[in-house]
């Protein structure tokens, strides 16, 4: 069970250093849906594992969460594009 | 306590937050913020601290960048004063003062951006509200084509006006004057800083 957990690991150091390199602002949006994504999944995976529904419950949240953050951001830096 | 993938797992938050750190542009800085925000909710989440986890990802993640983008957004912008007339209507004038005030407002823009500013152009109908609003610190710079007996050359306004651009902010006046200076733009633009005439 471990190594999936590393294996996530090492499948979340990708989009941050996607967001390290790249300039293009919409590209580190990708990148930070894709970590939001990835860290929650991440979360229930070790909530199943130890057989802890208050983790679990926490994961759901900061599922659904992260990508409301993600979409009061992104309606944001649209309306900055457009004046 | 001693699962082996909590040292990775670990090793993410600091990693995120030198990237965080050494980000130049507020934009980009507040993404990469999300990213942490996420990093660290999952942290908390590992080692137990459920209620941290969330409370991270509530406050930390969604309000806070969120004000702080509304923030960043309403602060970094030079808001600029012209004329309706110079923009709008009048034709022979727009015939020929148009494409200039364009020009330089393309080189204004590309100068603003550099410093992660941008630039909101508010319209007055005439010269004396502009004028007022500048006093009444509504805007930041004004742009106004120079009057024909203020230049010293009379002939070379005839055909093309020259924009005067008065600023009321001294440091955005050092920016601007230093950039204008090292790259030789546009000589149909001249600045000016704005001194407040004490009563």
């Amino acid at each position: 069970m471990n190594v999936i957990l590393i294996a996530m690991i090492l499948a979340l150091l990708i989009p941050i250093y996607e967001a390290c390199q790249d300039e293009d602002i919409w590209q580190k949006m990708l990148a930070f849906a894709s970590v939001a994504t990835k860290t929650s999944m991440m979360i229930l995976v070790v909530s199943v594992l130890r057989d802890d529904w208050m983790i679990g419950v926490v994961g759901v949240i900061i599922l659904s969460v992260g990508n409301a953050a993600l979409m009061l951001l992104a309606h944001i830096l649209k309306r900055l594009n457009q004046l | 306590m001693t699962d082996s993938y909590l040292y990775p797992i670990v090793a993410l938050l600091p990693l995120t937050a030198c990237i965080l750190v050494f980000q130049v542009n507020p934009y980009h800085a507040l993404v990469i913020r999300g990213i942490l925000g996420a990093v660290a909710a999952l942290v908390y989440a590992v080692l137990g601290a459920a209620d941290v986890a969330l409370t991270e990802a509530l406050v930390g993640t969604m309000l806070a960048i969120t004000l702080y983008a509304v923030a960043v957004r309403s602060s970094l912008v030079m808001r600029l004063g012209v004329l309706e007339s110079a923009s709008a209507t009048s034709l022979d004038v727009s015939q020929s003062a148009q494409p200039q005030l364009e020009q330089w407002l393309d080189n204004l823009r590309t100068l603003l951006i550099k410093h992660h500013l941008r630039l909101e152009l508010v319209n007055y109908p005439d010269r004396q509200r502009l004028h007022q609003a500048l006093k009444d610190q509504d805007v930041h710079a004004i742009c106004t084509p120079l009057e024909a007996e203020s230049l010293e050359n009379q002939a070379i306004a005839a055909d093309s006006p020259i924009y005067c651009t008065t600023i009321r902010i001294p440091r955005l006046y050092d920016i601007l004057q230093s950039e204008l200076s090292s790259s030789h733009l546009t000589p149909s633009a001249r600045l000016a800083q704005f001194e407040e005439v004490s009563l």
